[in-house]
């Protein structure tokens, strides 16, 4: 079967190779025979890595240690779902399930286009086909998911137990998912620069899938968030490291672009700036790649050097050259007359969303690949930590806090100030109230209370919007509230998505300022009986308790709480002794609520003298990060549902699908 | 004309904002990443400033007292030569072991690190188990 696998991955590199050129050809000559055997080949392509991926989710499965990946990433005791997650637990895999989502991405937008963009189609499939053979390249040369061991092992050493989490097996897949479906724009924007049809054609064809790369994205971003929180036990969920940073850049680079792209659809602006973000989105998901993989820059979490990096780089350059070189060529078509005519106006505040947001990703680039320069230019070594980071971010976010804010609500073109006057009085009342308010109940000025008094500015004009949007319906149509509001979302999902976003996003920013500005940390040894203060908790460590089980061992010492005085719960944060990787792992209790999570791990534990060392963070409004996450999730569902005059096409789409399978 | 300017300066005061953030943060937060050779070489010209060094922990040289969570340890090369004493106190890292490779940050004075904090990297990738051990 593994034989199998590897033949069926080099077929598939042969069919994109053949797929890629075919393409190019039919465009170039016109020929839509040979266009349509490109699109057939990329089907093959598909379909032969859907069978390489269920070899390999079989020899997983059915615990084949001759494979070098099974008996690398699982074991025979490894629970199924973990099991199933080590297809992605490991490079090879990762690889492989890379190239499965891509050719996925592939067939649905050949789907999609049967009938439609039928010049940008051929270019579309040959980027995609491209890209795909970058992967099937390695898979086929480099490195083999089916490498056979000499001997086969006789048990495998096991997942990471880092990795044995909830939300290890989601965060992965919705990383990938983000940033492979980014191909898709990138596709689109290279054959609208090929074909010199520049137009929003393009750009309406994958507004979608530019809401769906975002989404995914997004939840990606979050994911791995919660999971660095729930795992790790330093009680934070973001420590700017190399990894995390790969995930972030695009996520910013294509918040920006979702932003500018409805200036170029109202006014036909910003095309080369649009273009630049959709390459620069996909260029990101390359590079991140690469930081995870090359081991160039040292990580606390990232695959093992590989020898992979120099691979990533090359094509990561030739995207660049490519994309580049024909954004240039070009240039003088792109070029519009329209240009902004007012300093105060939706516009212009878009703009500096968008510099903002690019500036903050270019902070990250910088500071993540610091250390590579430093070493370039000066000769040593220098790197810049999380506080860098922070530094350099919190003042930038709490200024597209304010964007948030003035953007949905300021009028296109000029604001007059009688619009001003109408558009932000409440807002700006409500956010000085809040600024107000929040002072005299002891909060100290700074970064926490800049972004709650602006969270409150924000979320008064997205509450206006909505008020105003559902009054002017009521008034004209005689709706019920309930009927008005609804069909204001229904009727304008993207406008009015965009604004629930925004209330997650505040939410975001709320937890992130709060948990950071406010977080109380307490290390203290404790003997039996002995009590310590966590901000307003009292905790007490009552004694230690053992289990043993073949996979892993466990310590956990329970700990009784009392809030205020009042006793709260118990918890019992434990060390973990897995046997097969032999590795001890900090398993964190915690007691989360609406308004602050109680955060404990254990550090360690004398024998002897039955002493424990006990870490306790007390972490305000963190619940709302994860709360915000879900409303932006939300928000993203409502703006990318099709309207009713969309939702033909998916169904036509549907059907071809069946008649393609049966 | 008028406004595009106000346009074009509003986005160069972002250009300078964001510039000069970053300048500001690289000077005020950077510090020297060493390998244990860089280390020796110029310890002396580096006292008592922020640093990174990588290293390995030399076997046989890790004293951990779990009552007060006082670690002592040798940084080495990987064959366990040219050590360096280091001291730290908190919480024991769940990968720190002798014979591994690890990051400190902290300050060189007296002839041995302080460390305040301990990375030890977390590769997704384990070796098989050797036969026998």
């Amino acid at each position: 079967m593994p034989a199998l696998g590897r033949l069926a991955i080099c077929l598939a590199l042969l069919f994109a190779a053949y797929a890629t050129g075919v393409s190019i050809l039919g465009a170039l000559r016109r020929r839509r025979h040979l266009v349509r055997s490109g699109e057939h080949a990329a089907y093959a392509v598909f379909a032969l890595v859907v069978v390489a991926v269920a070899i390999l989710l079989r020899a997983l499965v059915q615990h084949d240690f001759s494979l070098e990946y099974v008996a690398a990433y699982s074991s025979s005791t490894l629970p199924l779902r973990y099991t199933v997650a080590a297809l992605w637990g490991g490079q090879k895999g990762s690889l492989l399930f890379w190239a499965f989502m891509l050719t996925l991405f592939t067939t649905i937008v050949q789907l999609q286009n049967r009938e439609r963009n039928r010049e940008l189609m051929p270019w579309v499939t040959a980027t995609l086909m491209t890209t795909a053979a970058f992967f099937l390249g390695l898979l086929t040369f480099v490195t083999d998911p089916f490498e056979r061991l000499p001997i086969a092992a006789r048990e495998g050493a096991d997942l990471n137990p880092l990795l044995q989490n909830y939300w290890m097996t989601i965060h992965p897949p919705s990383l990938y998912t983000g940033y492979v479906s980014a191909s898709v724009p990138f596709a689109f924007a290279i054959a609208a620069l090929a074909t010199g049809r520049l137009g929003d054609q393009w750009i309406r064809s994958v507004r979608r899938w530019s809401l769906f790369s975002w989404f995914f994205l997004t939840l990606g971003n979050l994911f791995g968030a919660r999971w660095a929180y729930e795992v790790l036990g330093w009680g934070g969920y973001w420590a700017w490291d190399p990894v995390e940073n790969a995930a972030f850049m695009p996520w910013l680079v294509s918040t920006a672009y979702l932003h500018s792209v409805m200036i170029q659809e109202k006014k036909d602006m910003l095309r080369v700036w649009n273009m630049v973000l959709v390459l620069l989105t996909f260029s990101l998901t390359i590079f991140g790649t690469f930081l995870t993989r090359s081991g160039v820059i040292s990580s606390v979490h990232s695959f093992t050097q590989s020898g992979l990096g120099p691979f990533f780089i090359g094509f990561l350059l030739f995207v660049l050259v490519v994309a580049g070189g024909l954004l240039a060529y070009r240039l003088p078509e792109l070029r519009t007359q329209a240009t902004v005519e007012s300093f105060l106006s939706r516009e212009s505040a878009f703009l500096f969303n968008n510099l903002v947001l690019v500036g903050i990703a270019f902070a990250v680039f910088w500071g993540t690949v610091f250390p590579v320069v430093s070493e370039w230019v000066r000769g040593v070594k220098i790197t810049v930590g999380p506080l860098f980071f922070n530094r350099v971010n919190a003042p930038l976010g709490i200024a597209l806090l304010f964007l948030a804010g003035l953007g949905p609500a300021i009028a296109w073109r000029r604001a007059s100030p009688p619009n001003l006057w109408r558009a932000f009085a409440g807002p700006v009342a409500a956010g000085l109230v809040a600024a107000l308010a929040l002072r005299l109940a002891g909060v100290p000025l700074g970064y926490a209370h800049s972004t709650f008094a602006l969270g409150v500015f924000v979320l008064g004009t997205i509450v206006q919007e909505f008020w105003r949007g559902m009054r002017a319906r009521q008034a004209m149509l005689h709706e019920s509230p309930a009927r008005a509001l609804s069909r204001l979302v229904g009727k304008n999902r993207r406008r009015y998505g965009g604004y629930i976003i925004h209330i997650g996003v505040v939410a975001v920013f709320v937890g992130v300022a709060a948990s950071s500005v406010f977080r109380v940390e307490v290390q203290q040894t404790l003997a039996p009986g002995q009590e310590t203060a966590a901000g307003k908790f009292t905790l007490r460590y009552e004694r230690i308790t053992k289990q043993d089980d073949p996979h892993v061992s466990r310590l956990a010492a329970v700990v009784s709480v009392w809030r205020d005085g009042k006793a709260v719960t118990t918890l019992a944060p434990e060390k973990r002794f897995y046997k097969k990787p032999q590795q001890p792992t900090t398993e964190v209790a915690m007691r989360a609520t609406l308004t602050e999570d109680l955060y404990l791990v254990l550090g360690s534990y004398d024998e002897q003298s039955g002493l424990v060392t006990i870490l306790a963070y007390v972490n305000p409004l963190v619940s709302w990060i994860w709360i915000g996450g879900i409303v932006m999730a939300l928000g993203t569902t409502v703006a990318m549902w099709p309207t009713p005059a969309e939702r033909r096409e998916p169904a036509y789409a549907l059907g071809r699908v069946r008649a393609a399978t049966d | 004309m008028l406004e595009k300017r106000r346009f074009i300066i509003g986005a160069v005061l972002i250009a300078g904002a964001v510039s000069y953030l970053i300048y500001a943060g690289v000077r005020t937060t950077s510090m020297y990443y060493f390998s244990l050779d860089e280390f020796l070489s110029s310890r002396e010209a580096h006292a008592d400033e922020d640093l990174r060094v990588k290293g390995w922990v030399r076997h046989g040289s890790m004293h951990w007292d779990p009552r007060t969570n006082d670690l002592a340890f040798e940084l080495a090369h990987q064959d366990d030569s040219s050590p360096v004493p280091v001291a730290y106190r908190g919480v024991l890292p769940d990968m720190f072991s002798e014979g591994r490779e690890v990051v400190i940050e902290g300050r060189y004075s007296g002839g041995r690190l302080a460390a305040h904090q301990i990375m030890t990297s977390c590769p997704s990738k384990y070796e098989p188990a050797k036969a026998g051990s």
